[in-house]
Protein backbone atom coordinates (compact mmCIF):
# COMPACT_ATOMS: atom_id res chain seq x y z
CA UNK A 1 0.00 0.00 0.00
CA UNK A 2 1.15 3.47 -0.76
CA UNK A 3 0.73 6.52 1.30
CA UNK A 4 1.16 9.87 0.32
CA UNK A 5 3.60 12.00 2.52
CA UNK A 6 2.36 15.17 4.60
CA UNK A 7 5.90 16.54 5.70
CA UNK A 8 6.41 18.58 2.31
CA UNK A 9 6.76 22.24 1.92
CA UNK A 10 5.44 24.18 -0.38
CA UNK A 11 7.63 27.15 -1.94
CA UNK A 12 5.79 29.91 -4.15
CA UNK A 13 7.25 32.91 -5.53
CA UNK A 14 5.73 36.76 -6.50
CA UNK A 15 7.10 40.06 -7.48
CA UNK A 16 5.05 42.22 -5.11
CA UNK A 17 3.76 42.52 -1.62
CA UNK A 18 0.08 42.14 -2.66
CA UNK A 19 0.69 39.63 -5.23
CA UNK A 20 1.92 37.47 -2.50
CA UNK A 21 -1.12 38.16 -0.32
CA UNK A 22 -3.02 37.25 -3.44
CA UNK A 23 -1.04 34.18 -3.71
CA UNK A 24 -1.29 32.85 -0.16
CA UNK A 25 -5.24 32.78 -0.47
CA UNK A 26 -4.42 30.99 -4.09
CA UNK A 27 -2.48 28.19 -1.97
CA UNK A 28 -5.27 27.72 0.45
CA UNK A 29 -3.04 28.87 3.40
CA UNK A 30 -5.78 31.65 4.73
CA UNK A 31 -7.97 31.90 7.39
CA UNK A 32 -9.56 33.99 5.54
CA UNK A 33 -8.10 37.03 6.24
CA UNK A 34 -4.47 38.41 4.32
CA UNK A 35 -1.70 36.72 5.25
CA UNK A 36 1.78 38.07 5.68
CA UNK A 37 4.48 36.47 3.27
CA UNK A 38 6.04 34.00 4.81
CA UNK A 39 9.58 34.57 3.49
CA UNK A 40 12.06 32.17 4.38
CA UNK A 41 14.28 34.90 5.68
CA UNK A 42 11.36 35.86 8.09
CA UNK A 43 10.75 32.11 8.61
CA UNK A 44 14.64 31.65 9.65
CA UNK A 45 14.63 34.89 11.57
CA UNK A 46 11.95 33.26 13.66
CA UNK A 47 13.62 29.88 14.02
CA UNK A 48 16.80 31.67 14.95
CA UNK A 49 15.09 33.64 17.65
CA UNK A 50 13.93 30.66 19.22
CA UNK A 51 17.09 28.84 19.16
CA UNK A 52 15.67 25.40 18.02
CA UNK A 53 16.23 23.70 15.06
CA UNK A 54 14.04 24.06 12.54
CA UNK A 55 13.36 20.25 12.26
CA UNK A 56 12.68 19.39 15.80
CA UNK A 57 9.57 17.84 16.13
CA UNK A 58 7.14 19.21 18.14
CA UNK A 59 4.61 16.54 18.35
CA UNK A 60 2.42 14.81 16.28
CA UNK A 61 -1.42 14.12 14.86
CA UNK A 62 -1.51 10.65 14.40
CA UNK A 63 -4.87 10.10 13.08
CA UNK A 64 -4.08 12.35 9.91
CA UNK A 65 -0.01 11.19 9.92
CA UNK A 66 1.50 15.15 10.79
CA UNK A 67 4.05 15.76 12.18
CA UNK A 68 4.60 19.09 13.46
CA UNK A 69 8.08 20.40 13.26
CA UNK A 70 9.18 24.14 14.63
CA UNK A 71 9.46 25.50 11.06
CA UNK A 72 5.96 24.39 10.54
CA UNK A 73 4.98 26.48 13.08
CA UNK A 74 7.28 29.06 12.48
CA UNK A 75 6.00 29.84 8.66
CA UNK A 76 2.07 29.84 10.42
CA UNK A 77 3.71 32.17 13.15
CA UNK A 78 5.52 34.53 10.34
CA UNK A 79 1.54 34.45 8.05
CA UNK A 80 -0.21 35.28 11.55
CA UNK A 81 1.48 38.75 11.68
CA UNK A 82 3.59 37.37 15.02
CA UNK A 83 6.58 39.47 15.68
CA UNK A 84 9.66 36.71 15.92
CA UNK A 85 9.27 37.34 20.03
CA UNK A 86 6.18 36.13 20.29
CA UNK A 87 7.37 32.74 18.48
CA UNK A 88 8.09 31.07 22.00
CA UNK A 89 4.41 31.38 22.90
CA UNK A 90 3.44 29.90 19.64
CA UNK A 91 5.67 26.55 20.15
CA UNK A 92 4.49 25.93 23.45
CA UNK A 93 1.16 26.26 22.61
CA UNK A 94 1.75 23.91 19.73
CA UNK A 95 3.71 21.68 22.14
CA UNK A 96 0.30 21.65 24.56
CA UNK A 97 -2.17 21.08 22.20
CA UNK A 98 0.03 18.14 20.74
CA UNK A 99 -0.16 16.92 24.13
CA UNK A 100 -1.89 13.53 23.82
CA UNK A 101 -4.15 14.25 26.66
CA UNK A 102 -5.61 17.50 24.62
CA UNK A 103 -6.58 14.63 22.20
CA UNK A 104 -5.97 17.32 19.16
CA UNK A 105 -8.41 15.33 16.75
CA UNK A 106 -11.24 16.01 18.80
CA UNK A 107 -11.42 19.26 19.15
CA UNK A 108 -10.28 20.08 15.63
CA UNK A 109 -12.53 17.90 13.87
CA UNK A 110 -15.71 17.87 15.97
CA UNK A 111 -19.22 19.13 14.47
CA UNK A 112 -18.61 20.99 18.27
CA UNK A 113 -16.82 23.64 17.08
CA UNK A 114 -14.33 24.15 19.47
CA UNK A 115 -11.42 26.48 19.60
CA UNK A 116 -7.99 26.47 21.18
CA UNK A 117 -7.93 28.87 24.01
CA UNK A 118 -4.52 29.91 24.58
CA UNK A 119 -3.39 31.43 28.65
CA UNK A 120 -0.67 33.06 29.30
CA UNK A 121 1.30 33.39 32.94
CA UNK A 122 4.48 34.40 33.80
CA UNK A 123 6.77 37.50 32.46
CA UNK A 124 6.82 36.91 29.61
CA UNK A 125 3.23 38.51 29.44
CA UNK A 126 4.60 42.03 30.20
CA UNK A 127 8.27 41.19 27.54
CA UNK A 128 5.90 40.70 24.70
CA UNK A 129 3.04 43.36 25.76
CA UNK A 130 0.00 40.57 25.61
CA UNK A 131 -3.24 42.20 27.29
CA UNK A 132 -4.22 40.73 29.98
CA UNK A 133 -7.49 43.78 30.58
CA UNK A 134 -9.70 45.70 28.61
CA UNK A 135 -10.94 43.64 25.63
CA UNK A 136 -9.65 41.09 26.87
CA UNK A 137 -10.95 38.36 24.30
CA UNK A 138 -11.77 41.65 22.04
CA UNK A 139 -9.51 43.10 19.19
CA UNK A 140 -6.72 45.60 19.26
CA UNK A 141 -3.29 43.72 20.52
CA UNK A 142 -0.93 42.93 18.47
CA UNK A 143 0.35 39.94 20.73
CA UNK A 144 -2.60 38.40 21.40
CA UNK A 145 -4.26 38.64 18.10
CA UNK A 146 -1.59 36.86 16.31
CA UNK A 147 -0.62 34.33 18.50
CA UNK A 148 -4.21 33.41 18.42
CA UNK A 149 -4.22 33.17 14.88
CA UNK A 150 -0.80 31.50 14.47
CA UNK A 151 -2.44 28.65 16.57
CA UNK A 152 -5.50 28.74 13.94
CA UNK A 153 -3.28 28.41 10.88
CA UNK A 154 -0.98 25.70 12.52
CA UNK A 155 -4.09 23.65 12.97
CA UNK A 156 -5.35 24.66 9.17
CA UNK A 157 -2.23 24.14 7.75
CA UNK A 158 0.28 22.06 9.32
CA UNK A 159 -2.63 19.43 11.10
CA UNK A 160 -5.30 19.54 7.99
CA UNK A 161 -7.62 20.87 10.35
CA UNK A 162 -9.51 22.28 6.79
CA UNK A 163 -13.36 23.88 7.31
CA UNK A 164 -15.56 21.81 5.62
CA UNK A 165 -12.79 18.47 4.96
CA UNK A 166 -11.57 17.64 8.38
CA UNK A 167 -12.99 20.51 10.67
CA UNK A 168 -16.61 19.90 10.51
CA UNK A 169 -17.58 22.49 12.81
CA UNK A 170 -21.53 22.81 12.32
CA UNK A 171 -21.63 26.16 13.92
CA UNK A 172 -17.88 27.20 15.10
CA UNK A 173 -16.97 30.51 16.96
CA UNK A 174 -15.27 33.80 16.30
CA UNK A 175 -12.29 32.36 18.46
CA UNK A 176 -11.26 30.09 16.05
CA UNK A 177 -9.63 32.80 14.48
CA UNK A 178 -7.85 34.22 17.34
CA UNK A 179 -8.32 32.85 20.86
CA UNK A 180 -5.38 34.20 23.22
CA UNK A 181 -5.62 35.59 26.45
CA UNK A 182 -2.87 36.53 29.26
CA UNK A 183 -3.71 36.56 33.28
CA UNK A 184 -3.46 39.78 35.22
CA UNK A 185 -1.50 37.74 37.56
CA UNK A 186 0.29 41.13 39.30
CA UNK A 187 -2.82 42.53 39.90
CA UNK A 188 -4.81 40.10 42.14
CA UNK A 189 -3.75 38.50 45.55
CA UNK A 190 -4.88 35.21 43.71
CA UNK A 191 -2.27 32.64 43.16
CA UNK A 192 -1.48 32.52 39.02
CA UNK A 193 -2.98 29.91 36.62
CA UNK A 194 0.28 28.24 35.94
CA UNK A 195 1.70 28.08 39.52
CA UNK A 196 -1.69 26.10 40.52
CA UNK A 197 -0.93 24.19 37.51
CA UNK A 198 2.72 23.46 38.95
CA UNK A 199 4.94 25.70 37.67
CA UNK A 200 7.37 27.98 40.08
CA UNK A 201 6.19 31.94 39.76
CA UNK A 202 9.01 32.60 37.69
CA UNK A 203 8.13 29.95 34.70
CA UNK A 204 6.48 31.66 31.82
CA UNK A 205 3.87 29.37 30.34
CA UNK A 206 0.67 28.79 28.24
CA UNK A 207 -2.13 26.87 29.00
CA UNK A 208 -4.30 25.26 26.32
CA UNK A 209 -8.11 24.26 26.12
CA UNK A 210 -10.35 23.75 24.19
CA UNK A 211 -13.57 25.90 24.82
CA UNK A 212 -16.92 27.25 23.46
CA UNK A 213 -17.05 30.56 22.68
CA UNK A 214 -17.30 32.91 26.32
CA UNK A 215 -20.36 33.90 28.14
CA UNK A 216 -20.21 37.06 29.36
CA UNK A 217 -21.42 37.59 33.11
CA UNK A 218 -22.79 40.97 33.67
CA UNK A 219 -23.54 40.24 37.54
CA UNK A 220 -21.43 43.03 39.39
CA UNK A 221 -21.52 44.02 43.24
CA UNK A 222 -21.06 41.02 45.66
CA UNK A 223 -18.87 37.49 44.89
CA UNK A 224 -21.57 35.57 46.11
CA UNK A 225 -23.89 37.26 43.29
CA UNK A 226 -21.45 36.92 40.38
CA UNK A 227 -20.77 33.40 41.31
CA UNK A 228 -24.43 32.62 41.40
CA UNK A 229 -24.96 34.30 38.08
CA UNK A 230 -21.50 31.99 36.99
CA UNK A 231 -22.81 29.22 38.05
CA UNK A 232 -26.80 29.62 36.56
CA UNK A 233 -25.14 30.44 33.11
CA UNK A 234 -22.53 27.55 33.66
CA UNK A 235 -25.71 25.22 34.61
CA UNK A 236 -27.10 25.88 30.79
CA UNK A 237 -28.61 23.15 29.19
CA UNK A 238 -27.15 23.18 25.75
CA UNK A 239 -23.55 22.99 26.68
CA UNK A 240 -21.26 20.27 25.43
CA UNK A 241 -20.75 19.73 29.43
CA UNK A 242 -24.44 18.88 29.56
CA UNK A 243 -25.20 17.13 26.52
CA UNK A 244 -25.66 13.45 26.76
CA UNK A 245 -23.49 10.37 24.87
CA UNK A 246 -20.95 10.29 27.70
CA UNK A 247 -17.42 8.83 26.17
CA UNK A 248 -16.34 8.82 30.66
CA UNK A 249 -17.88 7.96 33.19
CA UNK A 250 -20.49 6.11 31.94
CA UNK A 251 -22.46 6.02 35.35
CA UNK A 252 -23.27 9.60 34.81
CA UNK A 253 -24.91 9.54 32.07
CA UNK A 254 -23.86 13.31 30.55
CA UNK A 255 -20.38 14.58 28.95
CA UNK A 256 -18.91 16.40 32.56
CA UNK A 257 -16.25 18.66 31.07
CA UNK A 258 -13.66 21.18 32.64
CA UNK A 259 -14.41 24.80 32.48
CA UNK A 260 -12.62 28.02 32.40
CA UNK A 261 -13.68 31.10 34.46
CA UNK A 262 -12.45 34.48 34.08
CA UNK A 263 -12.65 37.47 36.71
CA UNK A 264 -12.52 41.20 35.45
CA UNK A 265 -12.01 44.59 37.81
CA UNK A 266 -10.57 44.90 40.64
CA UNK A 267 -9.56 42.13 42.98
CA UNK A 268 -9.48 43.77 46.12
CA UNK A 269 -13.83 42.54 45.68
CA UNK A 270 -12.86 39.20 46.16
CA UNK A 271 -10.43 39.82 49.02
CA UNK A 272 -12.21 37.22 51.42
CA UNK A 273 -11.95 34.21 48.89
CA UNK A 274 -9.32 32.30 47.49
CA UNK A 275 -9.68 30.81 44.48
CA UNK A 276 -9.79 27.13 45.38
CA UNK A 277 -12.93 29.04 47.48
CA UNK A 278 -14.09 30.03 44.01
CA UNK A 279 -13.93 26.81 42.78
CA UNK A 280 -15.52 24.94 45.27
CA UNK A 281 -18.46 27.38 45.39
CA UNK A 282 -19.10 26.71 41.73
CA UNK A 283 -17.94 22.83 41.67
CA UNK A 284 -21.28 22.93 43.93
CA UNK A 285 -23.39 24.97 42.09
CA UNK A 286 -22.81 23.98 38.50
CA UNK A 287 -25.55 20.92 38.10
CA UNK A 288 -28.98 20.11 36.59
CA UNK A 289 -31.79 18.38 37.93
CA UNK A 290 -32.13 14.90 36.48
CA UNK A 291 -35.71 16.38 35.51
CA UNK A 292 -34.60 18.98 33.63
CA UNK A 293 -31.73 16.51 32.13
CA UNK A 294 -34.69 14.30 31.08
CA UNK A 295 -36.71 17.27 29.85
CA UNK A 296 -33.60 18.27 27.54
CA UNK A 297 -33.47 14.61 26.49
CA UNK A 298 -29.48 14.60 27.68
CA UNK A 299 -31.36 11.52 30.23
CA UNK A 300 -33.82 9.22 28.85
CA UNK A 301 -36.89 8.15 30.66
CA UNK A 302 -39.67 9.53 31.82
CA UNK A 303 -39.63 12.08 34.75
CA UNK A 304 -39.88 9.94 38.25
CA UNK A 305 -40.56 11.23 41.82
CA UNK A 306 -37.54 12.25 42.88
CA UNK A 307 -35.99 13.52 39.99
CA UNK A 308 -36.63 17.34 40.55
CA UNK A 309 -34.34 17.55 43.33
CA UNK A 310 -31.83 14.93 42.50
CA UNK A 311 -28.97 17.00 41.01
CA UNK A 312 -26.33 16.08 38.54
CA UNK A 313 -22.71 17.64 38.86
CA UNK A 314 -21.51 19.27 35.28
CA UNK A 315 -18.04 19.45 36.25
CA UNK A 316 -15.94 16.23 37.40
CA UNK A 317 -13.96 17.93 40.32
CA UNK A 318 -13.73 21.27 41.29
CA UNK A 319 -9.88 21.12 40.28
CA UNK A 320 -11.56 20.81 36.62
CA UNK A 321 -12.70 24.63 37.26
CA UNK A 322 -9.87 27.00 35.99
CA UNK A 323 -9.49 30.18 37.64
CA UNK A 324 -8.08 33.16 35.97
CA UNK A 325 -8.43 37.09 37.14
CA UNK A 326 -8.61 38.65 33.81
CA UNK A 327 -10.68 41.56 31.94
CA UNK A 328 -11.04 45.33 32.17
CA UNK A 329 -10.38 46.84 35.38
CA UNK A 330 -13.77 48.96 34.37
CA UNK A 331 -16.52 45.89 36.08
CA UNK A 332 -16.27 43.11 38.06
CA UNK A 333 -17.49 41.37 34.98
CA UNK A 334 -16.74 37.86 34.61
CA UNK A 335 -16.78 35.47 31.70
CA UNK A 336 -17.87 31.18 31.64
CA UNK A 337 -16.22 29.29 28.76
CA UNK A 338 -17.39 25.54 28.99
CA UNK A 339 -15.47 22.58 28.03
CA UNK A 340 -15.45 21.77 24.04
CA UNK A 341 -16.56 18.53 25.30
CA UNK A 342 -15.72 15.37 28.56
CA UNK A 343 -12.98 15.88 29.75
CA UNK A 344 -11.48 12.02 28.93
CA UNK A 345 -11.94 13.57 25.36
CA UNK A 346 -9.96 16.93 25.61
CA UNK A 347 -8.15 18.01 29.05
CA UNK A 348 -6.36 21.36 29.73
CA UNK A 349 -3.00 20.98 29.07
CA UNK A 350 -0.56 23.63 30.77
CA UNK A 351 3.62 24.12 29.15
CA UNK A 352 6.94 26.02 30.00
CA UNK A 353 7.30 28.34 27.25
CA UNK A 354 11.12 28.48 26.85
CA UNK A 355 12.92 31.71 26.14
CA UNK A 356 15.76 32.40 24.40
CA UNK B 1 -12.84 5.56 9.10
CA UNK B 2 -9.82 6.02 10.83
CA UNK B 3 -10.24 3.29 12.57
CA UNK B 4 -12.09 0.91 9.73
CA UNK B 5 -8.88 1.76 7.35
CA UNK B 6 -6.86 0.31 10.09
CA UNK B 7 -8.59 -2.50 11.32
CA UNK B 8 -8.57 -3.71 7.55
CA UNK B 9 -4.80 -2.98 7.16
CA UNK B 10 -4.20 -5.24 10.18
CA UNK B 11 -6.07 -8.31 8.71
CA UNK B 12 -9.37 -7.95 9.30
CA UNK B 13 -12.11 -6.93 7.34
CA UNK B 14 -14.10 -4.37 8.34
CA UNK B 15 -17.08 -2.51 6.76
CA UNK B 16 -17.35 1.69 7.13
CA UNK B 17 -21.00 3.31 7.55
CA UNK B 18 -21.07 7.34 7.32
CA UNK B 19 -23.38 9.53 6.52
CA UNK B 20 -23.58 10.84 2.97
CA UNK B 21 -22.89 14.33 4.44
CA UNK B 22 -18.85 13.72 5.44
CA UNK B 23 -18.36 12.33 2.33
CA UNK B 24 -15.56 14.81 1.37
CA UNK B 25 -14.11 14.04 4.78
CA UNK B 26 -14.61 10.02 4.75
CA UNK B 27 -12.51 10.39 1.01
CA UNK B 28 -10.15 12.42 2.40
CA UNK B 29 -8.93 10.20 5.59
CA UNK B 30 -9.13 7.30 3.14
CA UNK B 31 -6.46 9.39 0.85
CA UNK B 32 -4.54 10.20 3.76
CA UNK B 33 -3.80 6.36 4.44
CA UNK B 34 -3.35 5.56 1.23
CA UNK B 35 -6.68 3.61 0.81
CA UNK B 36 -8.31 5.58 -1.76
CA UNK B 37 -10.11 2.26 -2.33
CA UNK B 38 -10.84 1.86 0.67
CA UNK B 39 -14.91 0.54 0.48
CA UNK B 40 -17.36 2.91 2.32
CA UNK B 41 -21.35 2.40 3.06
CA UNK B 42 -22.76 5.80 2.90
CA UNK B 43 -26.24 6.34 4.15
CA UNK B 44 -28.36 9.85 4.62
CA UNK B 45 -27.22 12.39 6.86
CA UNK B 46 -28.75 12.65 9.74
CA UNK B 47 -29.01 9.12 11.70
CA UNK B 48 -29.01 11.16 14.88
CA UNK B 49 -32.60 12.03 15.36
CA UNK B 50 -33.32 8.29 14.48
CA UNK B 51 -35.35 6.83 17.47
CA UNK B 52 -34.13 2.85 17.96
CA UNK B 53 -36.83 1.06 15.50
CA UNK B 54 -35.93 3.14 13.02
CA UNK B 55 -32.10 3.05 13.11
CA UNK B 56 -32.73 -0.73 13.37
CA UNK B 57 -34.55 -0.46 10.01
CA UNK B 58 -32.08 1.76 8.79
CA UNK B 59 -28.86 -0.47 9.54
CA UNK B 60 -31.27 -3.61 8.26
CA UNK B 61 -31.30 -1.88 4.85
CA UNK B 62 -27.62 -1.64 4.68
CA UNK B 63 -26.94 -5.16 6.16
CA UNK B 64 -26.58 -6.92 2.29
CA UNK B 65 -23.96 -4.28 1.63
CA UNK B 66 -21.83 -4.67 4.87
CA UNK B 67 -22.21 -8.49 4.45
CA UNK B 68 -20.92 -8.31 0.92
CA UNK B 69 -17.86 -6.18 1.76
CA UNK B 70 -17.00 -8.17 4.77
CA UNK B 71 -17.05 -11.36 2.85
CA UNK B 72 -14.94 -9.81 -0.25
CA UNK B 73 -18.30 -10.52 -1.98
Amino acid sequence: MTTTSFTDTTTASWDDALSAIEKGYELGWSDGLPVVPPTTARVAEFIGYAARPPDEELGELPERRRVITVEKAAANAVMAGCLPEYFPVVLAATEAMLDPVFNLVGPSSSMGGAAVLCIVNGTVRERIGLNSRNNLFGPGNRANGTIGRSIRLILMNACAAIPGLFDRSVIGHPGKYTYCIAEAEGETHWTPLHVERGFDAGDSTVTVFAGESPRQIRAVGRPEAILYAMADVASSLGTSMSTSGSVGDVSVGIRQGQIVVTFAGNSNLWRDWTKDKVREYLHANIQRSVADLKRGLVLRGDIEPGDEAAMVSLIPEPEDILVVFAGGEESNMASVIPSWGPKVGSTAVTKAIRLP
Amino acid sequence: MHDGIHVEQAGLPSATICTDRFIPTARGMAKMWGAEDYPTIFTQHPIENLDRPALRERAEGLATEVAAILTGG
